[in-house]
């Protein structure tokens, strides 16, 4: 009966050495085929290419095996991608990522998110106080209190924009640094500032609610370049075919989602599935049903082919270094790496 | 006995260790050796710009503020909110904290209160202080009060539980009125204990700088330390931090002879 | 003055402590009062002084305190009870202090007292300079400033080493004689009482009830350490609470 016993364990033993052989051959041919990248990423609607080219598998399709790492605000995104533990990141072009660029650390390689004339992207509003003391039209902001997050953020770039286009300046403009969305919000509610520029989402749903009132758009202000896709320089220099695929993949999201999500005669059925895919990672703390409408409100013009404004990107480096904010010595080659899309 | 020869030799001494003594030059030697191995490591490319600047280069960020004439600026403003934030809270916690250790009526119905409300991070209050106190000075020196109250507070009644009864009784017995019993016995006694709560607030105050000047701050320290922050500017942000530390020795140290001054009693 | 107490009974909730004290104290007399440890000697003390209420009985003040007492029933505290940031004259201004008196008289008495315990010369130490038995003389100069009529000594001289407590004894002695005060003197150590009590009163353990009241004749300031007469009475005195004593020692607290 030992014997017997015995001669079962070896064979059992073999069967599982040669088993685990072939998995392990499996295995190694799987990873060798799917490079791992991370990407860094918001739960917002503007992050949602990234989402839908994961769900829909373009990444699996280049060979990558891609996974989120998901943060509370842009600025880590950035600083995690130049530290190496997150591959891509998805940020405004602020001045923070500037002086990581400047640094050697990252570089902008696509397009994301775009101003367009029509699509709904950043509106300009008016608390109720300062709305009923008279501040109803973009052009009376002159003199006013405005919200922003911080120094050197988009909302301080935005502001400048349209000041310029309006014939004053930035200092005509009281902005009050707050540092979080949520302190925007709060400040503008209670009337102790006039004015603030804000993402679609929020902006439609406190303009709805009653808690401020809608003063324009910034597309007709300024058609530019929100937000970029980045990568380490350690990642241009040693993975090129890997950033080269991600971001044929990443375009392919986007395309997705401006035919579905942007256009007016969208197919319904399209929509919702879509809706649901960005479900997933946006709002899944709520139910399929409350989270849509915010959804789709969210949703903005993201760069068709991941174009890249790169004149727009240098004339936001100029401002800022005319600001003081970013080393005068950056050369808006080290910030835009032009080789992977279409530049304009 | 007497002509034996007698094996002599010194006892050998066993005692020593276990004693701090103060070594006054140990302490800068540690700073500098440390600073001077950063220096080196920076220069010498194994600490990447990146990961920390090195302190020339956060010097350097510190003198272009001297010479700019922000570092007046950021300073004075940083100071005024953490003075009258710190004097308000302090005030205002002595007085709480008072009535709480005299009074059992406010002991039982403050006191819980006081413990419910001290842990709150009140960073996480910050959206409510702009509604409550606007986004001008009233907020950021209400951040300061807040941190600065509770643990005075704190202090101040845990300080008056343990002030001694003996001493309270002999005022009794030599028919002191209440009012000087609380004012020549009570309040002295617990001065020590009012004394090293104010130094924790007095760190929490400067702790809270910085997210004071969250709100809607242009100038001060903990705003100059953002902005460096969000701009990556990391030369800026060791210098503001080291600003910050230097602020914080500096108030230790304005305790540290306050306690000289006041406490020369205590044995 | 005279201090009467009557039919004086107290209780700590389920604990009686004293049952059915009667007592005189008169003036210029010093009354010792000794018992086993736990007896309630303090109690008895601090009800006399009005610290705390008794559960039954009274305590009557009988005639009428002299006009410049400023706190006829004053203390003297076992731990001496100074403030340790004041110094040695702020302590004793510190009772005399919004009394309403002149400050040339407060500075008058503060130098009267610290003249009578030999002070002078330590006015502005503070009290962690000075041995237990500066302290305790301290303790009594502040209680001396307020013209007491009767002084409540509660155990004044434990703790102090066994020559400071003499030399301290040899000093309320001097100061009795120089102005003979009114005394309720608690201790448990039977040669300060026979030494210094016109009267020994001796508590039983607790409950405390009155054993026996000893009168002494000599005359304080003549007593010695070597007279026999004393050493007997102590022996005496002693021989009475020795099985107390003992009994006392072995009980468990909180019982």
């Amino acid at each position: 009966m030992s014997i017997q016993r015995f001669t079962r364990v070896r064979g059992l033993v073999a069967v599982g050495a040669i088993a685990a052989t072939v998995v392990g051959f499996a295995g190694l041919t799987a990873a060798s085929a799917a490079e791992k990248v991370v990407l860094g990423a918001l739960r917002f609607t503007s992050h949602a290419a990234g989402f839908i080219a994961l769900d829909k598998g373009y990444f699996a399709d280049e060979g990558l095996d891609v996974s989120f790492e998901f943060f509370q605000a842009a600025q880590p995104i950035a600083v995690a991608v130049a530290s190496g533990d997150v591959d891509f990141g998805v940020a405004g072009v602020t001045g923070g990522l500037m002086n990581l660029a400047e640094k050697d650390a990252v570089r902008l390689v696509a397009g994301v998110l775009h101003e367009k004339k029509g699509v709904d992207g950043m509106m300009i509003m008016a608390s109720n106080k300062a709305y009923e003391e008279g501040l109803d039209t973009v052009p009376e902001i002159k003199g006013h209190s405005m919200a922003m997050t911080q120094v050197g953020s988009t909302f301080h770039y935005m502001t400048s924009r349209v000041a310029e286009k309006e014939g004053f300046t930035i200092d005509d403009v009281k902005l009050v640094p707050l540092q979080k969305v949520g302190s925007m919000i709060a400040a503008l509610k209670s009337g102790q500032v006039d004015a603030m520029i804000m993402v679609p989402h929020i902006a439609k749903s406190l303009v709805n609610n009653g808690d401020a009132k809608e003063l324009g758009w910034l597309y007709d202000y300024a058609e530019y370049q929100i937000s970029a896709l980045f990568t380490s320089v350690k990642n241009i220099e040693e993975r090129r075919p890997m950033v080269e695929g991600f971001i044929r993949a990443y375009a392919k999201g986007i395309a997705d989602f401006n035919r579905v999500m942007l256009a007016a005669d969208a197919d319904p059925a399209e929509k919702e599935e879509m809706t649901k895919i960005i479900h997933k990672y946006v709002y899944n703390d709520r139910p399929y049903e409350k989270a849509a409408p915010s959804i789709q409100a969210g949703a903005m013009n993201l760069n068709e082919g991941a174009a890249l404004n790169k004149t727009d990107v240098a004339a936001q480096m100029q401002w800022f270094q005319d600001q003081g904010l970013v080393q005068s010595k950056l050369d808006v080659d080290k910030l835009v790496d032009d080789s992977f899309v279409k530049n304009y | 006995m007497a002509d034996e020869p007698e094996r002599a030799q010194p006892v050998k001494f066993r005692g020593g260790g276990f004693v701090s003594k103060p070594r006054r030059f140990v302490a800068p030697l540690v700073f500098a050796v440390l600073i001077a191995i950063w220096e080196w490591g920076a220069r010498a490319g194994w600490i990447s710009p990146l990961v920390l600047p090195a302190p020339s280069e956060a010097f350097e960020a510190f003198k272009d503020l001297v010479e700019s004439g922000q570092l007046l600026r950021h300073l004075s403003a940083s100071l005024q909110r953490l003075i009258v934030g710190f004097t308000a809270g302090t005030t205002l916690g002595l007085t709480v904290g008072t009535f709480i250790g005299l009074f059992s009526i406010a002991r039982s119905g403050l006191a819980p209160l006081v413990a419910a409300i001290f842990p709150i991070p009140k960073i996480a209050l910050l959206p409510l202080f702009i509604i409550w106190f606007g986004i001008g000075e009233g907020s950021k020196v209400a951040t300061i009060l807040f941190g600065s109250f509770f643990p005075t507070v704190i202090a101040t009644y845990s300080g008056i539980d343990n002030v001694d009864r003996g001493l309270i009784r002999m005022g009794q017995s030599f028919n002191l009125t209440y009012r000087d019993i609380v004012r020549k016995i009570v309040l002295p006694a617990a001065l020590p204990a009012i004394l090293s709560g104010m130094r924790i607030s007095a760190s929490i105050s400067i702790i809270l700088l910085v997210a004071a000047e969250m709100i809607g701050a242009e100038y001060g320290i903990g705003a100059y330390v953002l902005l460096a922050g969000n701009l990556m500017a990391t030369d800026q942000l060791i210098a503001g931090v080291a600003m910050l530390s230097i602020l914080g020795l500096t108030v230790n140290w304005l305790i540290n002879l306050a306690e000289r001054r006041f406490l020369k009693w205590r044995a | 003055m005279d201090l009467k107490v009557q039919g004086l009974s107290h209780r700590y909730d389920d604990l009686e402590v004293l049952r059915g004290i009667d007592l005189t104290i008169r003036q210029g007399e010093i009354v010792s009062v000794i018992g086993p440890s736990g007896c309630g000697k303090s109690t008895l003390l601090r009800l006399i002084g009005g610290l705390e209420r008794p559960t039954e009985g009274e305590v009557l003040q009988v005639g009428e305190p002299p006009a410049d007492s400023l706190n006829p029933l004053t203390y003297v505290f076992q731990d001496f009870a100074l403030l340790p940031w004041r110094t040695v004259k702020g302590n004793v201004s510190l009772v005399l202090e919004s009394k309403g008196l002149a400050q040339a008289e407060t500075d008058a008495r503060i130098a009267d007292v610290l003249a009578r315990t030999r002070l002078t010369d330590f006015a502005d130490a503070i009290p962690k300079q000075l041995s237990g038995g500066m302290k305790q003389r301290v303790a009594i100069a502040r209680a001396l400033s307020v013209n007491p009529a009767v002084l409540l000594m509660d155990e004044p001289l434990s703790a102090l080493d066994s020559q400071t407590r003499e030399l301290l004894m040899d000093d309320l002695i001097q100061l009795w004689a120089r102005e003979p005060f009114t005394s309720c003197y608690v201790t448990h150590n039977l040669n300060e009482a026979v030494r210094l009590g016109h009267k020994v009163v001796v508590l039983s353990r607790r409950p405390g009830v009155i054993r026996e009241i000893v009168t002494i004749d000599t005359p304080v300031p003549k007593r010695s350490i070597s007279d026999p007469a004393l050493a007997e009475i102590q022996q005496s005195l002693w021989e009475m609470m020795r099985e107390e004593a003992m009994t006392a020692d072995m009980e468990l607290a909180d019982g």
